[in-house]
C-alpha cells in the first residue's frame, strides 16, 4: 500500500490513485476530518459533491462541509442550524433595542428644541 | 405507517422497497412530500439518516428530520458553503447591528451629559460604563467640560470610530456550539 495515502482513502482502506479526488482536502496528517465527514455524509456523496463542483471551489466546499458535520456531531438534533437559530435571535433582540435607543434619541432631541424654544423666547 | 394493504411512506417509495410497520422513517416522511426525503437522501444518504435517527430518542427525531432537510435544502441551494453560508451572513448582520446600537447608545449619552446641568465635578463622570468612562477621561479638557464645543468634540469621538468590528467570515469555522434554544421560529 502508498505509505503517502490521503487520509481518506487510508480510512476506506484502499489504494490512493493519482488523481483521487479526496486527496487534496484529506491530507493523512487529519484523520479525524475526514472520520468525521463520512460519518454524516458517506464517502460517496461526497465524492459526488466534489465532482461537481468546480476544481476551483472544492477546498472551500469541504470546509463547510467539515464544519457541518461536525456541529451535527455535537450536536446531533439540531447541527448547525443551532446555530442560524441563535443568530436570528441575537438579530431579533439587538433590533429591538436598537430601535429602542433610536425612539430615546428621538425623544430626547425633542425635549431639547422645545427648551431651546421656551428659553429663545 | 406502512405494512400491507397501507401507502408506503415516502422514503421506502424512494428506495423501492417494503415500507415496515415500524418504519423509522414513515412518521417524518409521508407519502404526500416525496420530496423532503428525496432532498435529504441526495446530501446525507438514506443509510446515514436511519443511522442519525436510530441514535435519537423518539422525541427528538422529528426536530432532527426538519433540521437536515434545511441543511439539505441549503447545500442543494449552495452547493459549495451549505448553511455555513447562512450563518456568515447572520453574523455579519449581528455585527453591523451591534455597531449602529453602539453608535446610538453613545449619541444618547451624549444628549444625557449636554443636558445634564449639575455634572461639572470629575467625582460624576465615574459612575459611567467603563467604556464611555475610558472616552471621557482621555480627554484632558475637564474643567471645560460643560461648553458646547468641548461636548460636541467628544460626542463626535465616541459615535465615530471609536467602535470597529473584528469580525472574520473565516472565525465562523472555529465556532463553538452553545446548547440551542427551541427551534420553532426556524420552521413556521
Amino acid at each position: 500500500m502508498n505509505p503517502k495515502r490521503c487520509a481518506a482513502c487510508k480510512y476506506l482502506r484502499r489504494r490512493c490513485p493519482k488523481d483521487c479526488i479526496f486527496s487534496p482536502y484529506f491530507p493523512p496528517s487529519d484523520p479525524d476530518k475526514f472520520a468525521c465527514i463520512h460519518r454524516i455524509y458517506g464517502a460517496g456523496n461526497i465524492s459526488k459533491m466534489l465532482q461537481q463542483l468546480p476544481v476551483q471551489t472544492r477546498a472551500e466546499a469541504v470546509k463547510s462541509l467539515s464544519f457541518e458535520a461536525k456541529c451535527r456531531v455535537e450536536d446531533p438534533v439540531y447541527g448547525c442550524v443551532g446555530i442560524i437559530s441563535l443568530l436570528q435571535t441575537q438579530i431579533q433582540e439587538t433590533q429591538t433595542l436598537l430601535a429602542k435607543t433610536q425612539a430615546e434619541i428621538a425623544v430626547a432631541q425633542t425635549k431639547h428644541s422645545q427648551t431651546q424654544i421656551s428659553e429663545f423666547m | 405507517m406502512g405494512g400491507p394493504g397501507s401507502s408506503p411512506c415516502a422514503s421506502c417509495k424512494l428506495l423501492r422497497r417494503r415500507c415496515a410497520k415500524d418504519c423509522i422513517f414513515a412518521p417524518y416522511f409521508p407519502s404526500d412530500d416525496p420530496h423532503k426525503f428525496a432532498i435529504v437522501h441526495k446530501v446525507f444518504g438514506a443509510s446515514n439518516v436511519s443511522k442519525m435517527l436510530q441514535e435519537l430518542p423518539i422525541h427528538q427525531r422529528a426536530d432532527a428530520v426538519n433540521s437536515l432537510v434545511f441543511e439539505a435544502n441549503a447545500r442543494v441551494r449552495d452547493p459549495v458553503y451549505g448553511c455555513v453560508g447562512a450563518i456568515s451572513y447572520l453574523q455579519n448582520q449581528v455585527s453591523q447591528l451591534q455597531m449602529q446600537l453602539a453608535v446610538a447608545q453613545a449619541e444618547i449619552l451624549c444628549i444625557q451629559l449636554q443636558h445634564e446641568p449639575t455634572l461639572q465635578s470629575h467625582h460624576q463622570l465615574l459612575e459611567l460604563d467603563q467604556g464611555d468612562k475610558a472616552l471621557l477621561l482621555h480627554n484632558n479638557n475637564i474643567d471645560n467640560f460643560n461648553s458646547n464645543n468641548n461636548n460636541n468634540n467628544l460626542c463626535y469621538a465616541m459615535s465615530s470610530g471609536q467602535f470597529s468590528s473584528n469580525f472574520a467570515p473565516s472565525s465562523i469555522m472555529q465556532m463553538q456550539m452553545q446548547d440551542p434554544p427551541k427551534q420553532e421560529s426556524l420552521w413556521t
